[in-house]
């Protein structure tokens, strides 16, 4: 089969030069973006100093202001809890310590509820983007009856806000046994109508030719999903799934209605319900937020474009 | 455990279909999501087994998982006792779980007796217990199975026991009675001239007396007399106001369906009593609560308003901090106060070994750890501690040992008691009064418009 | 390079509009010729989604209208059928109505600055100045933290007596503000720390469509003779009206649904001045058990987001 050398209906949307590539065009990418970005700037703000100076300026001042409570935090998480407690200076009277990160990793929950965020985020993710492709598949290639009226349906259902469905949520899955269980946290989570639509949109633009080809040679419905739609489509579910993936770690509120025991808490609820025994520590407070903030600012740093590609595709919600 | 959750990965099921058209260039990104989606059904497996793991404690000993709220400083206390109890019982592991106190961890504690798989046993303060018993989230103790580990009425004041009792049942077993008080800095006081001979501080009783003493300590520290945080927070402000308008002397009648009676003047005065001490010089008028206990503990402040259940944190800062009841300043001794008891969370599924080991391991908290609690501050309920030459030899518990003696309640009411939405709406009532922001009566006017709301809404405990 | 997104973009935001209406584009002529076909393992591969869409999208909406219409208790008492008693509550409970207002004040607090911000923030990234990857991190990266880091790291900034905000204020000889403690401050300061957290997100998408305005345009007004402010404002603006009526319904639709940073932050404080409608919800179903007057309220929200949602629906049919 030569499916895979037919990437180009999708060329614009598909990584740019992926895995192929070598250390050299790597470079070469690189430069071409910085003449890109230098064209940029003369397009943008012509040729005026001012202008280039006063738009220097702004992102700086923004972006100390946007940092400032990240390193604030990260300041106080590595101070003793005395000097954290007297006074807000920059630098502690007592020097820097890593005691805080010591005595909340030491404590173990941190670690615990970071594996059930990770649990619950990948199993979302997963699920989602499966059921969803699945289902996109379906109402863009297929045709069953009935398919008008789900697809209605579906797209109405963009316009419901999960929020509000937490106390009939909470009833049901104290009906089915789900409460503190992680079940109950993952599955309503994967319901995702406004993904299923922005799939179809790009499923729709797999030309039918290419399917056409592969079912004179034979191929069922689960081989064209799995060998055709999917692989042409591996930039937009990616994005999707990136997109899932960051909703459903910092997702808060449905976590938090349907654990109460806090082995299956998650990050976010976890930081926020349990205490430790000691009261107010300001700077155990701190380090417990920046480990919980690291893993997603690692991964965006490490795979920034991808996920900024990622947010700009699906973030419009299909709009 | 895991027979019942796995269904709930079912969806992970379409892998294999997927599997089947092996071959064809395709195959290395099919590959990927393939062992993606089996990598996820194993490790939702895997933490479904690990959740399981924590019920039954890997060395075969039966686990009895026991919520409390103790975030302020002794909660330590409770580790200590828990540990002491897990020695005596050796086929026991408790597991203990702090949350976060205030309304949300009741209710953490109601959604998890609804769900079915609440804790073995919880702390939970007395003055709640109108809202719990009645509506079937917890189940009544055995008062023969209590018998048999030791624990009997008889080992408590009739009218503590009295307040656990709901319709004839034994619904909390006391563990404590916890007075809102006053803790000083006897260094400061000494420089401000308030210590008496016998080393303790001379009585604040009466108003000028109490603000002149804030004014003197405020001179010594350089910055405020007395620390007391009440912004945000959702029982502060409620706590000294309760406790000084049991001071006056008033009374007041709460019943669902009726319109509330306060003694409007009585409270007024309280509310602008509670103003002047919170100048800014005796009192700083916008203080939160860890910020007062941050202020009396690095010495910005002389005394402090505040639960005794903060004394650990105290000492630890102040080894030779004094204590005593809240100072008489509308004539008659009064002192808010609540209690701590363990409650048994209702089960969906109850576990007989587990309830077993639960009453044992709450009877060792009980008879053997209470003078570790009475350490942090507390009074024991557990009567037989409170002879021992041990007790005795607590300061500065035994100081203010009789604030036990003139404890003010919450009411009785389904609404009410500690970290519930009652305390929080009277809070907020009182707020900006108290920030010098609007008149004491508009204040009392707020209370008492809230007290109505709630005593008209339907009981759904 | 990073122009290959705009497409995405592109493709993404032409779709819902086409795809409502009866007349789908061409590629979806391949579905009605396949029609005779009969391929009937769309069954198969609906399947999945709609079982997980009933069991916990519209299964709970029927329960939860139900539930609306009865006494139910979070302690399982009572679930006698009570007609429309909840909704008149509702409708005369002064605490929905405020909670309401304030989250309406919440929602127009934060999306203005929310949208102005994260264009202005685009606006400076996109004129390709040095430091791109730091500008996108700085900007971005609060958007991936959790409710919970961001509420303790603002109620720490926040600290009265030795938060950061407080002591600057006192550096610079400014008096202390109570931040999350003043009534008239507390919605503000949340409405701030939100901007802080969201922006990044509507910055990334303003940045995807600058991205997709063709250089010609640029190159064209250059000849021509524009000057920078006269680009911005006759190509650059214009371009991004569409763009932005996206993100300004968008941010909206998520400021009426505000509850974890307030919940996390104030808790509804002070004097409940900060409460938004769903923390009423929560508050009421599960700290007051009510979970049937709670039903009420979220349907009586439900029905009012679904208004805004069709009301803004409208026009962009007629634009087409």
């Amino acid at each position: 089969m030569a499916v895979t050398e037919l990437t180009s209906p999708l060329a614009p949307t598909l990584p740019d030069g992926a895995a192929t590539a070598g250390h050299d065009s790597w470079r070469d990418r690189r430069r071409a973006r910085r003449a890109e970005h230098r064209s940029m700037a003369r397009l943008t703000l012509g040729t005026s100093r001012a202008a280039r100076w006063g738009a220097i300026v702004a992102l700086v001042v923004l972006a100390v202001v946007w940092l400032v409570p990240f390193l604030w935090a990260i300041d106080t998480s590595f101070k003793s809890e005395t000097d954290a407690a007297s006074s807000a200076s920059w630098f502690p009277a007592a020097g820097f310590t890593v005691q805080a990160y010591r005595e909340v990793l030491g404590h173990g929950d941190v670690l615990r509820w970071m594996l059930n965020s990770t649990v619950v985020s990948v199993a979302v993710t997963l699920l989602t983007v499966l059921i969803s492709a699945m289902a996109a598949y379906a109402f863009s290639r297929t045709t069953f009856r009935g398919r008008k009226v789900l697809l209605g349906l579906t797209v109405a259902a963009i316009m419901v806000p999960g929020q509000i469905l937490i106390v009939p949520l909470f009833q049901q899955m104290q009906a089915f046994g789900l409460v503190d269980t992680l079940a109950g946290v993952i599955l309503p989570q994967i319901v995702a109508p406004v993904m299923v639509f922005i799939l179809k949109g790009f499923f729709d633009a797999i030309p039918e030719e290419l399917l056409d080809a592969a079912r004179i040679d034979g191929a069922g419905p689960w081989r064209l999903f799995w060998t055709i739609v999917v692989p042409l489509s591996r930039s937009i579910l990616v994005a999707v799934a990136i997109f899932v993936f960051i909703g459903a770690w910092n997702n808060f509120l449905w976590p938090f209605i349907v654990t109460n025991d806090p082995n299956l808490m998650t990050l976010p609820v976890g930081l926020s319900t349990v205490k430790n025994a000691y009261g107010v520590q300001y700077a155990q407070t701190m380090a417990a937020a920046m480990v919980a903030a690291l893993p997603l600012l690692v991964v965006f740093m490490v795979f920034q474009r991808r996920i900024v590609q990622g947010i700009a595709t699906t973030g419009m919600g299909g709009q | 455990m895991t027979a019942r959750r796995r269904p709930g990965y079912a969806p992970a099921g379409p892998v294999p279909p997927g599997r089947g058209p092996g071959g064809g260039p395709g195959m290395s990104r099919r590959g990927f999501l393939q062992a993606a989606l089996v990598g996820a059904g194993a490790v939702a497996i895997g933490g479904a087994l690990a959740g399981c793991a924590t019920g039954a404690d890997g060395s075969g000993r039966t686990t009895v998982r026991i919520w409390d709220l103790f975030s302020g400083a002794d909660g330590a206390n409770m580790q200590t006792m828990q540990a002491a109890a897990m020695k005596a019982n050796p086929d026991v592991s408790i597991q203990s779980v702090t949350l976060a106190w205030g309304s949300a961890y009741y209710t953490k504690l109601a959604m998890a007796s609804s769900g079915g798989r609440p804790p073995e046993a919880a702390v939970m303060h007395m003055s709640r217990l109108a809202g719990y018993a009645p509506g079937g989230l917890l189940e009544p103790y055995d008062l023969d199975k209590l018998a048999e580990v030791g624990i009997r009425k008889e080992n408590f004041a009739p009218a503590v026991w009295e307040r656990a009792t709901y319709q004839g049942e034994l619904y909390a077993l006391p563990l404590d009675t916890h007075p809102f008080i006053s803790f000083y800095n006897p260094k400061i006081a000494k420089q401000a001239g308030l210590l008496g001979s016998d080393g303790k501080l001379v009585s604040l009783d009466g108003v000028d007396t109490f603000l002149d003493a804030g004014r003197e300590m405020a001179k010594v520290t350089g910055k405020t007399g007395m620390a007391f945080g009440y912004l945000l927070d959702t029982a502060q402000a409620w706590r000294l106001f309760w406790g000084l308008y049991g001071q006056t002397g008033a009374g007041y009648e709460l019943v669902p369906g009726k319109a509330a009676q306060l003694d409007e003047k009585a409270a007024t005065e309280v509310i602008e009593l509670m103003q002047s001490i919170l100048d800014g010089k005796v009192v700083p008028a916008n203080q939160d609560y860890a910020g007062a206990i941050a202020s009396f503990t690095t010495g910005r402040s002389g005394l402090i308003l505040s639960g005794e259940w903060e004394l650990p944190a105290f000492k630890a800062a102040i080894p030779d901090v004094g204590g005593m009841p809240l100072p008489t300043l509308l004539g008659t001794p009064a002192n808010y106060a609540d209690s701590h008891s363990f409650v048994l969370p209702k089960q969906a599924h109850p576990d007989p070994a587990r309830r077993d080991a639960t009453y044992r391991v709450l009877a060792n908290l009980l008879s053997q750890g209470s003078l570790t609690w009475a350490s942090a501050g507390h009074i024991p309920a557990y009567q037989p501690v409170l002879s021992k030459p041990e007790y005795q030899k607590l300061t500065p518990q035994r100081d203010y040992a009789h604030a036990g003696e003139i404890v003010v309640l919450d009411p009785a009411v389904w609404f009410a008691g500690a970290g519930s939405d009652f305390q929080a709406r009277m809070c907020d009532a009182m707020s900006a009064s108290l920030q010098g922001k609007a008149k004491a009566k508009s204040a009392v006017d707020g209370m008492l418009r809230e007290m109505d709301r709630l005593l008209k809404t339907p009981n759904p405990a | 390079m990073t122009v290959s997104s705009t497409p995405a973009v592109g493709q993404a935001a032409d779709r819902p509009g086409r795809h409502a209406g009866p007349a789908p584009r061409p590629a979806a002529d391949g579905v009605r010729t396949r029609r005779g076909v009969r391929d009937r393992s769309g069954y198969l591969f609906v399947l999945p989604f709609v079982i997980a869409g009933g069991l916990f999208l519209a299964w709970p909406i029927v329960s939860g209208l139900w539930m609306s219409l009865t006494n139910r208790s979070l302690t399982g008492l009572g679930s006698e059928f009570i007609g429309f008693d909840n909704y008149v509550e509702a409708f005369k409970d002064p605490q929905v109505w405020q909670t309401l207002w304030q989250t309406l004040l919440f929602t127009i607090l934060s999306t203005i600055p929310l949208v102005l911000v994260g264009l202005v923030m685009a606006l400076l990234v996109h004129t390709g100045l040095p430091g791109q990857w730091l500008w996108r991190t700085s900007f971005f990266a609060s958007y991936l933290l959790p409710s919970a880091v961001v509420a303790s790291v603002f109620v720490w900034i926040f600290q009265p007596d030795i938060g950061l905000a407080n002591t600057l204020l006192d550096k610079v000889g400014l008096g202390p503000v109570g931040w999350l403690t003043d009534k008239g401050v507390a919605m503000l300061s949340i409405a701030m720390v939100t901007v802080w957290w969201t922006v990044g997100f509507n910055f990334l998408l303003y940045l995807a469509a600058l991205q997709g305005i063709p250089g010609t345009l640029y190159e064209a007004a250059t000849i021509d003779g524009a000057g920078g402010w006269r680009r911005l404002f006759s190509i650059t603006l214009p371009q991004l009206g569409k763009v932005t009526g996206i993100i300004l319904v968008l941010q909206i639709l998520a400021s009426l649904k505000v509850f974890d940073q307030v919940y996390l932050m104030t808790a509804g404080g002070p004097n409940g001045s900060t409460r938004p409608i769903l923390e009423y919800v929560y508050d009421t179903g599960f700290t007051n058990y009510r979970l049937g007057y709670a039903s009420a309220i979220s349907y009586v929200f439900f029905a009012i987001i679904l208004v805004l949602t069709l009301l803004r629906l409208l026009p962009s049919r007629k634009g087409r």
